[in-house]
């Protein structure tokens, strides 16, 4: 099992009734980026910065990276930028940017260009995921919602030819024209660097990546609905000739550790600040979804699971929305001391079967100090645990078999 | 058949246009191609000798000048609509060479009654599927003469058009018409990809004419364009290269008289 | 006082020159095929190394840069290399020479980036805006006939989007925004020191004064640069301000060894920067449009001989290039400054094929010796 840490790098510096003052209530894309206090970002980042060196200490096989736009939630505005700090002072974990928003890139070869760039400087750790971006994203570039998934298909065809193909070639597409495609710069893995693909189970996509034999992982998705979707992706899979394993899956979960379990309930409430919104006011339904960027897919199988994860009671406005107590106990966070966490994990592995977990240690308003006690006792008795039940399990990664 | 043309200046929407026509008869309007207006040669006299022959340049090119809003090909055959009303040009033939076909194909999808014949030679507009239209901004103004033409011996006018370096004014000139081209054609480059199908709405004669040795703009390109004219033929010069009208002008103009007769 | 950055283009040398003679330029089109991932990353290691060293030796600013399709410039993203150096590096100065504006889509994001890097710098960062060389235009795909006003809209919303605080929309000619509110902004107020640098265009030049920035002369013959400086203090005093040292900087490339023979020697590792990679045909370096017809006719009148044709002894007289021991070196760079007034002086002191050891031994030695006599 591959264990990563993440993190959406949380500006928390603000309050409730900011947020209600705000355009439409919403902490994000028209929230005046007034609030934001460049000094405290500098604290912010170095601090974080911290935290995944820690990480990488505690034994952690990856660093995972997010981006978002116009948020105070993630300060990773642009995410590369932290990843290839990360190349530079790390030497050992997987960077794994999950990952860029390619319908807002006019320019897919300048991103091939800078991917390349820190999986050299990583020597080779770079782990290249791909996402649509919220509709935030969309209406933060103003790049037409409408294209996203045609921009995301093309983009990534480029991105693959630019660093499979000799170049000079030329590109001649709907949504992309380059007369001299030819950086000097190509990636230290060949064919190209992993690509993992993370959402919250858009079926489209999982097709899109069973068909290419990508590791698909899951954000938080509830876990009934998550094997119903993990199915769609094993169909696409079997229709191509391979039954995919652990190794094609991951899943994010936010698991926090303290030494009590009544310590580490009393932390983690932070998680409930600074996400989707302070105070949880959800986002305007225009915001996260545009016209246009949904899915125009009719088949009533997709329909049907899109229902699904609509009516996913955890999900109504954002996993956040939900109360507290009702969250800890379905397991969609997992809260505790090392011995409770790692049995619950147990139950949600054994259910789940990824091959890939991601670990979101710690956001919102978590402190420093708190979140690295949690990095502490993950190394010192999570990890190892998590391991055991990996082997037990069967729960190979993908490095452990190619996907 | 002695050379008869004035030059002249016309105004179109509070824009000067320049102008060179002569002959007599029906009109018939020749759009010039991304290098500039080549200027009254044999083939434009022998087909003077049967039509009013009108050769405007783009704006933006030679003496023309350029509208701050006109940045496109689209916008260029806005412009001519216009510029066809104004002269009482409208039902005039055409004939459109290289980028000239690309900016007379609009007009004619754009406004079905702006022409009664089309013609088109080695017309860029349409992205090849196989082949790629050459780029003729990476390289050299010379190097591109080379690519034009199959064999230079077989042109006429090959030393009158470019035996003499030009004068400091005629690079200056020729700059200029580059620039307009790099603003026209720059990305998507030479095509638009809506043009196959607006060129369904085409309801007039259409001749599509292309050089077989065609290294600019591959012949494929010619056949695109005649599936997508519904009322088209399409005609190959054998041993000739992007310029039929200037690399084999008495062959063209046979073709060419046939068709607009 | 004189304020000294330390310069590497972060070359890959590691193919033999003579293959650039089977191309038409060393850049552009030039087949990536000669591009080894692994060699590239010792070298990413290998210049971030000198850098840190050059930091520790007591260079003032690290300047970076950025170009694409070449093996003269292995960095293709100034802000991926200033996001390291912000995060390593303690206390000088990052100058980005800079963000290219005109291939840009997306201004926006190139703010939230920049800002990036001066909060988890805590302000050392100094901005730097290009144009790019033609090379830039085609590599991007980028309409050259459009670059001047892409580079003007492009700093306008960049410059708005640091200093009035979002949302607010955008409707530019170029550039399209419905909500620019991006959450990062940067640390020095009102935003972090713009520099532009030169070769010759009379635009630029006015541009830069017009908006007091500080304006970097690059390679260009000593009597040019004064020339350019001139026009900057005309503007200048035509709005009524005199700008001080801290407006000027010249670029140069330098390489210093304890004796004069050793410098020698190991300088003529730079000939390599100074040959194939700036040859090429005129297409590449300027698509049509892309200079204004000013604007070509100055670029004509710059440099009297191209750089890739003059002797090693010439790129040293007309001082493309300074080497020597630390005297000569202090001496020539002196000369440099009362000439021009500059406030800053930038060394590309890695160059071409220079090893990491001569690197390394002249950074430490513009540190001990060059550096403190340049204080005066």
């Amino acid at each position: 099992m591959f264990l990563m840490r993440f993190t959406e790098r949380a500006y928390v510096n603000y309050t409730r009734e900011d947020v209600l003052n705000s355009p439409n209530e919403a902490v994000r894309l028209t929230f005046s980026n007034s609030h934001f206090d460049p000094q405290l970002g500098s604290e912010l980042y170095n601090m974080y910065l911290d935290e995944y060196e820690y990480s990488e200490e505690m034994g952690f096989d990856g660093l995972m990276l997010n981006e978002h736009h116009n948020t105070p939630t993630c300060l990773g505005a642009t995410m590369n930028l932290e990843a290839a700090i990360l190349a530079r002072i790390t030497k050992k974990p997987k960077i794994v940017l999950l990952g860029n928003p390619l319908p807002i890139f006019d320019n897919p070869i300048r991103l091939a260009e800078e991917l390349a760039e820190i999986d050299m400087i990583s020597r080779g750790r770079l782990v290249s995921g791909f996402v649509r971006g919220t509709g935030v994203e969309s209406l933060a570039t103003n790049t037409n919602p409408l294209f996203n998934r045609e921009r995301f298909e093309e983009a990534h065809d480029l991105l693959i030819k630019t660093w499979t193909t000799p170049g000079p070639f030329r590109w001649e597409g709907k949504h992309y024209q380059f007369r001299v495609v030819n950086p000097f710069e190509t990636p230290l893995q060949k064919p190209h660097p992993p690509i993992w693909i993370p959402g919250t189970g858009s079926p489209e996509t999982l097709v899109w990546c069973a068909e290419r034999h990508y590791p698909y992982l899951f954000l938080e998705t509830d876990h009934r609905g998550t094997q119903d979707m993990m199915e769609i992706y094993a169909e696409t899979a079997r229709q191509h000739g391979y039954e995919p394993g652990p190794e094609h899956f991951g899943y994010l979960v936010r698991i926090h550790v303290q030494d009590t379990d009544e310590k580490a309930e009393e932390v983690g409430r932070g998680y409930m600040e600074g996400n989707i919104g302070v105070g949880r006011v959800p986002l305007p339904r225009d915001y996260a979804s545009p016209v246009g960027y949904g899915s125009a897919s009719r088949d009533p199988r997709f329909l049907r699971l899109r229902e699904q994860i609509r009516s996913d009671p955890f999900r109504v406005g954002g996993l956040d929305t939900a109360a507290y107590d009702d969250i800890l106990a379905s397991n969609r966070w997992i809260i505790g001391s090392p011995d409770t966490v790692v049995s619950k994990l147990r139950e949600v592995l054994a259910q789940m079967r990824p091959g890939i977990l991601a670990v979101w240690t710690n956001d919102g308003s978590i402190s420093h100090e708190d979140s690295m006690r949690c990095l502490e006792l993950m190394g010192q008795e999570v990890l190892p645990a998590l391991r055991e039940i990996g082997e037990e399990l069967e729960l190979t990664d993908p490095f452990q078999k190619a996907p | 058949m002695a050379a008869e043309f004035t030059e002249k200046i016309v105004e179109v929407g509070g824009q000067k246009v320049h102008m060179l026509t002569g002959g007599s008869g029906d009109p018939l309007v020749l759009f010039h191609g991304a290098g500039g207006n080549t200027g009254w040669l044999r083939y434009v006299q022998a087909l003077a000798d049967h039509y009013t022959v009108y050769v405007p340049s783009h704006p933006g090119y030679h003496q023309s000048e350029r509208p701050e809003w006109l940045e496109t090909i689209a916008d260029m055959a806005s412009f001519y609509t216009w510029f066809l009303e104004e002269q009482g040009l409208e039902g005039a033939r055409a004939i459109g060479f290289s980028m000239g076909g690309w900016i007379a194909s609009e007009v004619a999808a754009t406004c079905r009654h702006a022409f009664s014949k089309l013609m088109l030679v080695g017309a860029v507009g349409i992205k090849p599927e196989q082949g790629e239209i050459a780029d003729i901004f990476i390289i050299s103004p010379a190097q591109v003469n080379d690519l034009i033409f199959h064999d230079p011996k077989q042109a006429p006018e090959y030393d009158q058009i470019y035996g003499q370096p030009p004068t400091p004014e005629q690079a200056e000139i020729a700059e200029g018409n580059r620039e307009m081209a790099v603003r026209l054609c720059w990305k998507p480059y030479m095509y638009d990809p809506r043009l196959p199908g607006l060129l369904g709405r085409v309801n007039i004669p259409a001749r599509v004419v292309w050089g077989r040795e065609d290294r600019l703009v591959p012949l494929e390109c010619g056949e695109l364009y005649q599936q997508a004219l519904p009322q088209s033929d399409l005609v190959v010069i054998d041993e000739c290269g992007h310029s039929p009208q200037v690399e084999k002008p008495d062959e063209f103009v046979r073709i060419a008289l046939e068709f607009l007769a | 006082m004189t304020d000294v950055f330390y310069f590497t283009e972060m070359p890959f040398a590691e193919f033999p020159e003579s293959e650039a003679e089977k191309y038409p330029s060393m850049r552009l089109t030039f087949p990536n095929t000669y591009f080894d991932p692994g060699k590239a990353h010792d070298l990413f290691k290998r210049y971030l190394d000198e850098y840190q060293h050059a930091e520790e030796m007591g260079f003032d600013g690290l300047m970076i840069n950025e170009h694409h399709n070449t093996p003269s410039c292995m960095d293709v993203e100034v802000n991926i290399s200033g996001g390291i150096l912000a995060r390593i590096t303690s206390r000088a100065k990052i100058l980005m020479l800079g963000n290219m504006l005109p291939t840009s889509d997306n201004p926006v994001r190139l703010a939230e980036e920049i800002a990036m890097l001066d909060v988890i710098s805590g302000g050392r960062i100094l901005s730097g805006f290009v144009r790019g060389i033609g090379i830039e235009s085609w590599a991007n795909n980028t309409n050259p006939i459009h670059n001047r006003e892409r580079f003007e809209e492009c700093h306008d919303l960049i410059i708005k989007a640091w200093t009035t605080p979002g949302p607010f929309r955008w409707e530019g000619k170029h550039y399209q925004y419905r909500a620019v509110n991006p959450w990062m902004l940067p640390v020095q107020q009102p935003h972090p020191p713009v520099w532009v640098p030169g070769t010759g265009s009379p635009e630029t030049v006015e541009w830069a004064a017009r908006n007091h920035y500080t304006y970097a002369a690059f390679l260009t013959p000593l009597d040019v640069a004064k020339n350019l400086f001139q026009r900057y203090r005309e503007y200048a005093a035509e709005d009524g301000w005199e700008p001080g040292p801290e407006k000027f900087a010249y670029m140069v490339c330098s390489h210093v060894n304890e004796t004069e023979e050793k410098a020698q020697e190991a300088g003529k590792a730079f000939l390599w920067r100074m040959n194939y990679p700036l040859r090429g045909p005129r297409e590449y370096w300027s698509p049509p449009g892309y200079a204004s017809r000013a604007g070509a006719a100055a670029t004509a009148a710059r440099r009297p001989t191209p750089l890739n044709e003059l002797s090693y002894q010439e790129l040293q007289e007309r001082y493309h290039l300074v080497v020597g021991n630390p005297d000569s070196v202090t001496r020539q760079l002196r000369h440099i400054r009362d000439e021009l007034g500059v406030g800053t002086l930038l060394l590309e002191a890695q160059g071409g094929q220079l090893s990491h050891e001569d690197t390394m031994r002249s950074i430490e030695l513009f540190g001990k010796e060059v550096i403190p006599a340049l204080k005066d």
